[in-house]
């Protein structure tokens, strides 16, 4: 199916993006790296009559880290801008592992850290050409009624796919929002909602302009973990991100344990509040896998099966785990 | 004697002569091309498996300002399909649809956004059928059967038994039986399908399209389109890709130029990623139930093979990817007895044909994997018991088929040598493995599609008087090296370098008949038809330079772009002054060379003999090394060596890169790729859900090439493209089994079933310890 058509603005800066979205409402939809809107307007799972370019707005467009104010990154800076910043490498290990992971090079190029913030669930009944998903009657996220992973529920069950939003959560981010009525900073585990039909709580007319990890997060060592078919391309099939602030001696000061792609939002696993003060305990590693294979509950949203993708979770948890906590160098936090 | 032995472009690394076109960008695909006036053709798809149309109102569609033409069944009713006894298709649904993905009706339109809101407005009146998804179901099935004339959905079925396995089996020391389960997996070639159709104002019909058999579309078109023959003008641009996926008629092809008579100007159809997936034509789903019997030192002593193959609902190719799946068990060892039960069957899924490496794939998969699991039970090495095996050409195998050329001992001990074999198998860490199997495949099928006199193909030269070297060839160039194989030979014949001969290649219109790049025929077959004309041109150039120069042409050699006494290699006449004085004595400078396979080539005489025989046969040997994550149940492939007979590598560069495109396509198979269905509802009709392997899985592959020299093919030359592909699956899977000692016997080998395969081990070594 062709794209239908569309006009493209691109605003000089922030203040008109805004205006702009607050002026045309829901005939805008804002893209930056295009890599997740486009092929789904391909499919006709979008219609917008303007796309807001914000790819354009360099004001948003940074990665700024001070050891006293943390680190922000601003919307439009690419994946692979973080791949490429030596201070994430060196104080967010766990951030830059996960942009890593992101897709291929070639559209790491092009998607951004906004975008893949604000990436839309997926689902195999979803992501679909128009064509599919009418021969099926549609589903609960688009034109029908049904959730066809659990049709007993009447809730959608698409899951949440990027792989920078887990890493993000263990370091304690926030993001940072504008609008026509001003500015807002919410905590990205609030960012979310476990519902695949409004994942993100943001309005309409409403950007994300930048995220920002506390400068207490600097330092902590840090894994990601992702299960996919091919080791590029891929979207997650469940991905764990893992964050440790770890003593001289080894002691967990705390420790953070994510999960993406199992649910319809990425979610900071409860139980590893446990490992705080802890040495390194294997009993304690199962435990907090444990509790991640009661977090994540994935459903047949993808090629691969709930048993497999919930059975690695266990395993990438352990495994993230292991190398946090036993194999990775100490750095002081802001170090530099 | 000469005393230039070996033509210097023979053996040599060539690039492509259209590679610096590929490269730039300036090469034209069929989706590349536009024409004044061009329409925009798009079709409409069943979204149901099986339904019967009521009635179909395009009233709606062609009211629409920028519709040119809107065509359906009914005005398209001529069957057609690649097989003459599977003509089961239409251009366009005729009463019943019978795959999610069928065709209903065509637009062509002033733009494409015009075309879909056209397909929109077409309302189709469907009563919906019972449906038939899965094979051994289908093949019970009484009623709401798929086409007429096919009860319980079998398209056919063959029964064939040579020598006597039940003797055969009496004289075994050791019978085993498994059963094999391959999913279907299809081409994914970059290229998606397109074609340009244009009417000129006489009535002819001039088609671009990316085919890999432009004569069968050529005579499709005229059957279907109901035109003579040389009405109908099919050229093939450059093409992204085919893999068999192009091997056949495909509906678009005939729907642009249905559209385009009806719209009355030129219109082009080109396929989304979605529709190739619904066109297909990939290798079947294939279950193969098979029986193998050896004595104690492993010698094979009978076969007996049950396949099932799901075809989807048309016949396509099917009836030779069932043969080719039974045939071609033979042809690699020497097997006394065989039986075999093959089973093409219908559902209701897009149709499937043929896919590198046609029908042989899974039955080599299941055969290899059994015999290494013979070997491991038996306690004999995998490498010795197929030494054991070995054909003893030249030879007959028990199906009529006969072999001559045989580098698989080569390619074998080659493949042990380079990986260190005796010190690795069985001695690697838990974890690593290596594992070892064996592949072939036909250099051309000995008989043609449409049984004919005719010769497999023809090749015409035009030498004119300032030396330019035209070749005219039929054969298609899908990117496998044709027109730089047939340069390279007309070169070395004619003493020329490659920039001297030009090439112009499958266009009806223009060029001789060539059958297509199936089979991987084209080296073998217009190979030697290109070696046979340049001969010819060769033998007229000679004669003429023999006259002038007052002696036996037998004295004279053509050579580095001269004639030159053989005697003492002294340069008697240049090239050029050559050809004019043939173009003098003859008027023209024209030879032609012709293929047509030998009769003892040609197979038996029993039903379903005439596939399976080839004038030669490939063969590859591989070894597969991996590493197996026990608690993910992840296989990494981490290098691959591959030994290949190609009997002589007219083009290194090229063969090694078949042989590696070979592999690739074989480990997406063995390890990821895979089509899933829902209820007739293919899951992952796009390259994101459909995983074919990324460069990050992509292992070093080491090719060795093994030159027998075959004593019919082009300068010994066999075929290179296919036959390395099916050995690649089972020397994974091998490789799992010494890694961490369980056997996987479907595919793809998922993570899922690995850690299953390991779950299940480990419990019946709990029962046993009890």
């Amino acid at each position: 199916m062709s794209l239908p058509p569309f006009e493209v603005l691109r605003p000089w800066n922030l203040d008109a993006a805004v205006a702009t979205l607050g002026r045309f409402g829901l005939d805008v939809k804002p893209v930056a790296g295009g890599t997740d809107l486009i092929p789904s307007m391909n499919q006709g799972l979008f219609a917008p009559k303007i796309l807001l370019d914000l790819k354009g707005l360099r004001d948003l467009r940074f990665i700024r880290f001070d050891p006293e104010r943390g680190l922000t990154v601003g919307a439009v800076t690419t994946i692979s801008a973080l791949t490429d910043s030596p201070v994430i490498a060196r104080h967010f290990p766990v951030l830059h592992a996960a942009a890593r992971n992101v897709a291929s090079p070639l559209l790491r190029n092009m998607g951004t850290v906004g975008g893949n913030l604000c990436l839309d669930t997926r689902c195999l009944y979803y992501n679909q050409s128009a064509f599919w998903r009418q021969s099926l009657g549609g589903c609960i996220k688009n034109e029908g009624t049904i959730c066809h992973v659990a049709p007993a529920s009447d809730k959608c069950w698409a899951a949440f796919s990027g792989d920078v939003a887990p890493a993000l959560l263990v370091l304690g981010a926030s993001v940072r929002l504008a609008s026509p009525r001003g500015w807002r900073e919410v905590a990205l585990a609030d960012f979310y909602a476990n519902d695949g039909l409004v994942h993100i709580n943001k309005t309409h007319d409403e950007i994300v302009t930048s995220v920002h990890v506390p400068a207490a997060s600097a330092g902590w060592s840090g894994a990601y973990r992702k299960l996919r078919i091919r080791h590029s391309i891929d979207y997650p099939l469940a991905g764990v991100a893992v964050a440790m602030q770890r003593n001289r001696d080894g002691t967990c000061v705390q420790a953070r344990v994510a999960l993406t792609a199992v649910n319809p939002a990425p979610k900071l696993v409860k139980g590893a509040k446990a490992l705080a003060g802890k040495r390194y305990d294997q009993a304690l590693v199962e435990e907090v896998a444990a509790d991640a294979t009661r977090t994540g509950k994935p459903l047949r949203t993808s090629a691969s099966t709930m048993e497999y993708r919930r059975h690695m979770v266990r395993v990438f948890v352990r495994r993230a785990l292991q190398e946090v906590w036993l194999n990775s160098t100490w750095t002081r936090p802001g170090d530099n | 004697m000469s005393s230039f032995p070996q033509p210097s472009v023979i053996g040599a690394r060539t690039p492509m002569v259209d590679s610096v076109d590929k490269v730039t960008g300036a090469g034209k695909y069929a989706d590349d091309l536009t024409l004044p006036g061009m329409l925009v053709g798009k079709i409409l798809h069943s979204p149901h498996a099986h339904a019967r149309i009521r009635s179909i109102d395009t009233s709606a569609a062609e009211a629409l300002t920028g519709v040119k033409a809107v065509v359906t069944g009914r005005e398209t009713p001529v069957k057609y399909g690649i097989l003459p006894v599977g003509h089961d298709e239409t251009i366009f649904a005729v009463d019943k649809v019978r795959y999610i993905g069928d065709n209903v009706a065509g637009v062509a339109a002033t733009s494409e956004a015009i075309a879909e809101e056209a397909l929109r407005l077409i309302r189709v009146d469907y009563e919906t059928l019972p449906a038939h998804f899965d094979p051994e179901q289908s093949m019970r099935a009484e009623d709401y059967l798929i086409h007429e004339g096919r009860p319980h959905n079998i398209e056919r079925e063959y029964h064939h038994h040579f020598g006597n396995v039940e003797e055969g089996f009496e004289a075994a020391d050791y019978i085993r039986e498994d059963r094999f389960d391959c999913a279907e997996v299809t081409h994914a070639a970059l290229e998606p399908h397109s074609t340009l159709a244009k009417f000129d104002p006489d009535g002819k019909l001039t088609v671009w399209s990316s085919t890999q058999v432009p004569y069968y579309l050529m005579k499709t078109l005229s059957s279907t389109l109901q035109m003579a023959e040389e009405n109908v003008r099919v050229i093939k641009p450059l093409i992204g890709g085919g893999f068999g996926g192009k091997s056949e008629v495909i509906p678009l092809e005939l729907a642009a130029a249905v559209l385009a008579r009806k719209a009355g100007g030129p219109v082009k159809v080109t396929y989304t990623r979605e529709e190739v997936f619904y066109a297909h034509r990939g290798r079947p789903r294939q279950i193969v139930e098979l029986k193998t019997g050896v004595t104690r030192q492993g010698e094979l002593t009978a076969v007996e093979v049950r396949v099932i193959q799901d075809g989807g609902a048309y016949c396509g190719y099917g009836v030779v990817t069932i043969l080719y799946s039974g045939q071609l068990l033979n042809a690699m060892y020497d097997i006394p007895n065989v039986k075999f039960d093959g089973y093409r069957v219908l559902t209701n899924k897009p149709a499937c044909g043929a896919m590198r490496g046609h029908g042989t794939v899974n039955t080599r998969f299941a055969f290899e994997q059994q015999l290494n699991r013979i070997a491991a039970v038996l306690g004999i090495d995998p490498v010795e018991i197929r030494r054991r095996n070995f054909l003893k050409p030249p030879c007959r195998t028990v199906n009529d088929l006969r072999v001559l050329s045989y580098g698989y001992p080569e390619c074998i001990e080659r493949v042990c040598d380079r990986s260190g074999w005796k010190h690795k198998y069985g001695r690697l860490p838990y974890g690593k493995g290596i594992g070892i199997a064996g592949s072939h495949y036909v250099s051309g099928a000995a008989n043609p599609i449409i049984r004919s006199m005719m010769p497999h193909t023809t090749v015409n030269l035009t030498i004119d008087s300032d030396g330019a070297v035209t070749i005219f060839s039929g054969a298609a160039e899908i990117g496998q090296g044709s027109d730089t194989m047939q340069v390279q030979i007309v070169a070395a014949e004619l003493g020329l370098a490659m920039e001297q001969v030009k090439i112009i290649a499958a266009d009806t219109g223009r060029t001789p008949v060539d059958l297509g790049s199936y089979s991987s025929r084209v080296t073998f077959m217009a190979g030697n038809a290109a070696l046979a004309a340049a001969r010819e041109g060769k033998r007229r150039i000679l004669a003429a330079a023999a006259e002038k120069l007052a002696c036996s042409p037998d004295n004279l050699a053509l050579e580095k772009g001269g004639v030159y006494y053989r005697a003492d290699c002294r340069l008697a006449l240049s090239f050029q002054d050559a050809v004019r004085l043939a173009v003098g004595r003859d008027g023209t400078l024209q030879a032609a060379g012709t293929y047509t396979t030998p009769p003892d080539s040609q197979g038996g005489k029993f039903k379903g003999a005439g596939v399976g025989p080839s004038p030669a046969y490939s063969y590859s040997a591989q070894v597969a090394e991996v590493t197996v994550d026990s608690e993910s149940g992840q296989v990494s492939v981490d290098r691959i060596i591959a030994a290949h007979d190609c009997g002589k590598a007219l083009n290194p560069l090229a063969v090694e890169g078949q042989v590696q495109g070979s592999v690739w396509m074989g480990l997406g198979q063995a390890v990821q790729e895979e089509m899933i269905w829902q209820n007739g509802r293919l899951m992952n009709p796009g390259l994101l859900e459909y995983r074919s392997p990324s460069t990050l899985e992509s292992p070093p592959i080491e090719t060795i090439l093994v030159e027998s020299n075959d004593p019919e093919g082009p300068f010994g030359a066999k075929e290179a493209g296919e036959g390395s592909l099916a050995a690649t699956i089972p020397a994974v899977t091998h490789a799992i089994y010494d890694a961490v000692g369980v056997w996987i016997d479907t595919l793809p080998v998922t993570p899922e079933k690995v850690l299953k395969a390991l779950e299940e081990k480990r419990r019946s070594c709990e029962l046993t310890s009890l």
